[in-house]
């Protein structure tokens, strides 16, 4: 792995350049300690340091609402190019943004290939930007607290300065266009580097047991507990706005007064009521318990079964936006009998 | 003869196409060419791919479904009545339920073209069929895919033994592709008992009772047989605890199953349960593989 160090005064001009690469996608502070993920004009607005955006980067591969298809009543029908947003460089992506962008990869480029998100997929090229847990973050357990791999470039921030990470091609080609800006890591900076990394180990205040999950999900399905769920979440879909790795859609056609006829998808929430309402009027998850179990094996048991791993990264937004206080850390704990 | 089907594909081992398309989504014109009425709410169309390469090519395992759609209106999944080892015409038998299928029965008329795109997930296991007998359980629209599994194992009939089929409507007046179910009875290739709830005053000489009832009509080797079941929720509650009854292993009856498939590929979620997507991993599930999953049959 190629290292640089890059020094702290120089990040402003760095956030200049990288916007040869694409538009230049960063954290904005929206109200105190509210960040939201949006297109940087003036580089003095860029929090790449922000520890979590309400909704994550999931909206800039897969917008909320998009066309899918166009096209004239009775005539042809074609891909549309609304969901296509260019070249992207993604600014401020923490170690569990980007597994998070490794399991949407794991969705939508296996098997049947989504177009629309490999389109803009293609495009993209993250610089991941290091973090300090808070009480929220639980990414430690759930194995991506770290990347290796699935970003482009990683800037650590080390006193007055950063160590810049390279793990693919286009980073290393970012990092020879710039050459005013990058110098050799030196001895001092790695270990610097990995002190930091200790000091943000044991910094965890919140943690999850993952390790027999699937299992202990598997013999819990009748448990009460997900009654008592049922009674407390409302089912507004908000963690699952806010998840960076749900991905669930819907598709509805909308016919305009007049012009193109158009399919559109848009953000979906299997907490929803009429989520599995089929033609006929049978619904398949009526209860509120039934969807909000639903919702945990998906993560926890059924991802793990289908792609080896869960498809949670514990980045903490369900914790911060549920408005009835559900905190999926104390959901498995009580699954486990240990509340 | 090599299989005419193409083979059963590994869900997630590898990039993968539909006929239809690179794009999974995007559906390829299709031609009406017959609409025919088999009751009064449920139709058959005859479909053609306007693209003539398209309309050779296209082929499905028995038990695979398509999305149907019509641009402004909207798109559905449907189950294939026909067979693979029929080609050029694909088959949907649809029942009046809701919305795009309402827009089916009062504007489209034969000459019209639709949207199909597929075919999408698993099928019935028929290369476990050869050499075995072969039990057909139907309820109501359940029918319409097990009338293309019929049809395929009565093309390629001395590749099985015993083909039978137990079929169950509310009344006679449902019972579909009735002639054709009796013709075929008729020339000896497959036993196939009828039920209906009711009659309803009108001539039957069928059964009258559940169609769960026919079972005891007729004896066959469990050990040596296969069970496919297809039907609404209820007919899965009653027929299968009876198939088990019978003496068949759990893992020896397949079921087909509804759900909400909307993009047919393992994306959108709907139709999602427990780990599996009926739209990947089904709709054909075994007995063993559903009751394992709990949202499955009961609901």
């Amino acid at each position: 792995m190629q290292t640089f160090r890059m020094n702290e005064s120089l990040l402003p001009s760095f956030m200049e350049s990288l916007k040869r690469w694409g538009r230049l996608v960063a954290p904005v502070e929206r109200a105190p300690g509210v960040f939201s993920l949006e297109e940087i004009d003036d580089v003095a607005r860029a929090r790449p340091d922000a520890l979590r955006t309400i909704v994550p980067f999931k909206k800039l591969l897969l917008k909320p609402r998009f066309a899918m298809l166009e096209g004239v009543a009775g005539g042809r029908v074609a891909a549309s190019d609304d969901n296509f947003g260019g070249p992207v460089v993604y600014l401020g992506a923490h170690a569990c943004d980007i597994h998070a962008v490794k399991i949407l990869d794991l969705i939508f480029l296996s098997d049947f290939v989504d177009p629309y998100y490999k389109r803009n997929r293609e495009q993209l090229t993250i610089v991941g930007f290091g973090c300090f847990p808070d009480e929220k973050c639980f990414c430690d357990s759930m194995g991506t607290g770290t990347a290796e791999d699935g970003f482009d470039l990683f800037l650590t921030p080390l006193e007055g300065r950063f160590l810049v990470t390279v793990a693919s091609a286009r980073g290393d080609e970012i990092v020879c266009a710039l050459p005013d800006l990058f110098e050799a890591a030196t001895r001092q900076d790695r270990s610097d580097y990995l002190a930091r990394l200790r000091r943000r180990e044991s910094s965890f205040t919140t943690s999850i047991d993952i390790d027999d999950l699937p299992y202990v999900l598997e013999l819990k399905k009748d448990d009460p507990v997900w009654e008592e769920l049922g009674k407390k979440c409302l089912c507004c879909g908000s963690c699952s706005m806010v998840c960076p790795t749900c991905t669930c859609f819907n598709v509805m056609d909308e016919v305009p007064q007049e012009g193109t006829l158009r399919r559109v998808r848009t953000w979906d929430a299997c907490l929803y009521a009429n989520y599995a309402l089929v033609a006929g009027g049978h619904n398949f998850r009526a209860a509120r318990a039934d969807r909000v179990r639903n919702r945990y094996y998906h993560k926890q048991e059924a991802f793990v079964r289908e792609f080896g791993k869960p498809s949670c990264v514990g980045c903490g937004r369900c914790i911060d936006n549920c408005p009835t206080g559900i905190n999926v850390v104390e959901v498995f704990r009580h699954v486990r009998g240990e509340l | 003869m090599s299989t005419p089907i193409p083979a059963p594909q590994a869900v997630r081992a590898a990039v993968r196409t539909v006929p239809t398309g690179d794009n999974p989504y995007l559906p390829a014109p299709a031609r009406v060419m017959r609409v025919a009425e088999l009751t009064p709410d449920v139709r058959l169309f005859d479909l053609r791919f306007h693209a003539p390469a398209l309309a050779e090519r296209f082929t499905f395992r028995p038990g695979q479904f398509v999305e149907l759609s019509v641009l402004g209106v909207g798109e559905g999944p449907f189950s294939l009545p026909s067979s693979p080892t029929r080609r050029g015409i694909v088959q949907l038998g649809i029942r009046r339920v809701g919305t795009l299928t309402d827009y089916l029965f009062d504007h489209v008329v034969e000459g019209d073209f639709v949207g199909l795109r597929g075919p999408f997930g698993n099928g019935f296991p028929v290369e476990l069929f050869e050499g075995r007998d072969v039990l057909l359980v139907a309820g109501g629209l359940g029918m319409v895919p097990l009338r293309g599994l019929l049809q395929y194992l009565i093309d390629l009939r001395d590749r099985f033994r015993r083909v039978l089929l137990l079929y169950g409507t509310r009344t006679p007046d449902q019972v579909l592709f009735r002639d054709e179910l009796e013709s075929m009875a008729r020339r000896g290739d497959a036993e196939i008992l009828l039920s209906v709830d009711s009659t309803q005053g009108k001539p039957w000489a069928g059964r009258v009772g559940v169609v769960t009832e026919l079972l005891d009509q007729v004896s066959f080797d469990v050990t040596s047989t296969y069970a496919v079941a297809c039907g609404p929720p209820v007919f899965y509650k009653f027929m299968l605890e009876k198939l088990v009854k019978a003496g068949f292993a759990k893992d020896r009856i397949f079921l087909s199953l509804e759900r909400r498939m909307e993009c047919g590929v393992g994306k959108c979620g709907h139709c999602a349960v427990g780990y599996t997507f009926t739209c990947l991993h089904g709709p054909v599930f075994s007995y063993w593989d559903a009751i394992n999953l709990p949202e499955l049959i009961y609901t």
